[in-house]
């Protein structure tokens, strides 16, 4: 495991080195907006709890595939920049490392957002054993067993075009969600369906959209106008003042 | 092959069979006769077509991939990796164009009377002719032999997600997968297993260099059209080496083995029990309280979970409304869909789950050495829902676990030392 990790970080950090990573913008603004979902919003699923009952059937756990915050705000929307290269702003340099909580059996958070060569620390702060299989497509794929207090680091060497599934072969249910991108700029939607990326670069840049349940989010109404979004690809352009994208509103019909 | 791709000639050249060498260079005429005199060799001219490799139809229609994207994949394949007859090993895949000429193409003997057409010979019939695990005799074996194009093996000395090594797949080659439909190879000898470990390794980077290419559309920016460049920087960089480099690595990647601890093989045991059933290795989750492998019963491993979650999501496309939808998409979904089920039908194998090994019966797939548990243990087992234990247990510990397991099969009745020992039938 030693000789691996070693290995992999090596490379990684060689990509970090590789990368272009001079802050040459003069401007910087951040993106910002809000998915909203149209519609009335459903009911979470109960999850059906047959594995460590007596630890995990305690926690009333639901079906987060959709979730809906309490005005209507889309929670777990990823919105990433597509463009691969890209001025970095001096401030957003990732040194800390990312945490994936296996916490009251399920994955806290639902979506955790990390960069290559940045380290995610997957821990597990319940009283049961897991294990966290991170099906990542162009990085080789992980699975590791985490004890009860345990965690495991694991790193990236190349990001992802699409969010990796992690879940855990003990708890059928449990499944979370990894971003893996090259650049720091990717946000995950809160409970209220905000996000904001900080500190792009002025000009135009490629925002993509994707959700878990609807993939990527081709079909928003935007001013009350439902909007064709190509492969959920948006040129927006990032001004010094900041640039809000206002309400974006998800129909019911894009989660079928 | 309509067009191919300038850049890729060249390698062809080079590295390709003297067959495939005149493709470019005779007349059309000349190239007929040079197809069909090769295939009156093998069967008579005109009466079996040539092999040929099979597309992964899942992973298109999973895409949605267009018919001239489906070909542009196809093409670009045929100038990297050849056909099944006519193997290419560009250079950057570290592969011997000897061995796999000994392996590819149809049986026969060559000038020196050397047998060649190896994996067709012994493996096709299983693995299939694209090494896809859906040879003619697949759909009836249990477990399904292995399809190699998503490039993950199970039994071998290195890091869960690193290739296997040379000498791994020899093993397997040597002694067959016992509990498995796998024989032995042995008999063939030291020189033709080496051919087919290379030809296997040939298909599964053609496998992986194919899925890359497929999901890679996705990334495309709109001024690409829909077409992956057809550069030699973009295929070599982005498509054939992140696959090629990770079997280079693995060979220098073996997991280290520290010696088993000096400590009495009963207390060994004993250790092993405990973190057998303890929350540290938790094995007991999947093995089950009896180890009879009966935990966890609802789970599959990462082959048949492709086909599985996506025949669920077909299957909910099917129940979609399609009311509200244009004419236009209303199309799109019919088309989407029957193609759909024209992938799962013709493509992948009826989905099975996974059952955790009965530790009871010493029946080991991956080998009985300690060593080789030390392996699955530390590693834990691709593709499978095994986990990695490394850095979770220590190596002493998994040396501790591996003692234990090795004991289940004729497990002491009573308090450890004594002597009744019992027989996997007899538990049963």
């Amino acid at each position: 495991m030693l000789s691996h990790t070693l290995r992999r970080g090596t490379l990684a950090l060689a990509t970090l080195v590789a990368l272009p990573t001079a802050a040459s913008a003069a401007e910087w603004g951040d993106i910002s907006g809000r998915f909203v979902y149209g519609g009335d919003a459903p009911v979470a699923a109960k999850l059906t709890i047959d594995k460590d009952v007596d630890v995990c059937g305690k926690h009333n756990l639901v079906n987060e595939e959709l979730v809906i915050g309490p005005n209507k705000g889309v929670a777990n929307v990823v919105v990433f920049v597509r463009d691969r290269k890209i001025d970095v702003h001096p401030d957003l340099k990732a040194t800390e490392p990312v945490v994936l909580d296996n916490l009251n059996c399920r994955f806290s958070p639902h979506v955790v957002f990390v960069q290559t060569g940045q380290d995610l620390i997957i821990k597990n702060s319940d009283p049961v054993g897991h294990n966290s299989n991170v099906a990542t497509l162009k990085n080789p794929a992980s699975n590791t067993l985490i004890p009860a207090s345990g965690e495991t680091k694991v790193s990236f060497r190349s990001d992802e075009a699409v969010p990796a599934a992690v879940t855990c072969n003990i708890h059928p249910w449990m499944k979370g969600w990894v971003v893996v991108r090259d650049n720091p700029y990717a946000a995950v939607t809160d409970e209220e369906g905000n996000f904001t990326i900080k500190s792009l670069p002025e000009g135009e840049v490629e925002l993509q959209f994707w959700h878990e349940k609807a993939g990527y989010l081709d079909s928003i109404v935007i001013n009350g106008k439902k909007t064709d979004v190509k492969r959920g690809r948006m040129d927006v352009d990032v001004s010094a003042k900041g640039t809000d994208l206002g309400e974006m509103v998800l129909d019911s019909s894009v989660f079928k | 092959m309509t067009h191919f791709l300038p850049f890729l000639v060249t390698a062809m050249n080079r590295h390709s069979t003297f067959m495939c060498r005149n493709r470019f260079s005779l007349s059309p005429v000349a190239l007929v006769l040079t197809v069909c005199g090769s295939l009156l060799f093998v069967s008579g001219c005109g009466k079996t077509p040539a092999a040929s490799f099979r597309p992964n139809m899942v992973e298109a229609a999973k895409q949605r991939l267009k018919p001239e994207q489906e070909e542009q994949v196809a093409t670009i394949l045929e100038a990297m990796f050849g056909t099944p007859d006519n193997p290419i090993a560009m250079p950057e895949t570290g592969l011997d164009i000897g061995k796999l000429r000994l392996a590819a193409g149809p049986v026969h003997s060559d000038i020196v009377g050397r047998k060649n057409g190896l994996f067709r010979e012994h493996c096709s019939h299983c693995h299939g002719v694209t090494g896809d695990g859906m040879g003619p005799t697949a759909a009836f074996l249990n477990p399904y032999p292995r399809d190699y194009r998503p490039g993950w093996f199970k039994f071998k000395s290195t890091e869960r997600a690193d290739k296997p090594t040379h000498g791994d797949l020899v093993t397997i080659l040597n002694n067959g997968i016992y509990g498995t439909s796998m024989p032995s190879f042995e008999l063939l000898g030291e020189a033709k297993v080496d051919a087919l470990v290379e030809y296997v390794k040939y298909l599964s980077m053609r496998g992986e260099a194919e899925l890359n290419m497929m999901r890679y559309f996705f990334e495309l920016d709109d001024e690409d059209e829909g077409k992956l460049p057809e550069t030699r920087d973009f295929l070599v960089e982005e498509i054939l080496l992140p696959v090629a480099e990770r079997w280079q690595e693995a060979e220098d990647a073996v997991i280290e083995v520290p010696e088993m601890p000096e400590v009495d093989l009963a207390e060994s045991i004993a250790m092993g029990k405990e973190l057998f059933y303890g929350n540290k290795a938790n094995c007991v989750k999947c093995h089950g309280v009896t180890a009879l492998g009966d935990g966890q019963a609802n789970d599959y491993d990462d082959w048949n979970k492709v086909v599985k979650q996506w025949s669920d999501e077909v299957q909910s496309s099917h129940e979609v409304s399609t009311k509200e939808m244009s004419r236009e998409e209303k199309a799109e979904h019919r088309e989407y869909l029957a193609r759909a089920d024209k992938a799962l039908a013709g493509d992948a194998l009826e989905p099975r789950t996974i059952q955790p090994r009965n530790l009871r019966q010493a029946i080991y797939r991956g080998g009985r050495r300690p060593i080789d548990f030390y392996y699955r243990i530390h590693a834990g087992i691709n593709g499978a829902p095994m986990p990695a234990a490394a850095g979770t247990l220590t190596p002493d510990e998994i040396w501790h676990v591996v003692n234990y397991i090795r004991s289940l099969p004729y497990e002491f009745d009573g308090e450890l030392g004594a002597d009744r020992s019992m027989v996997a039938r007899d538990r049963l």
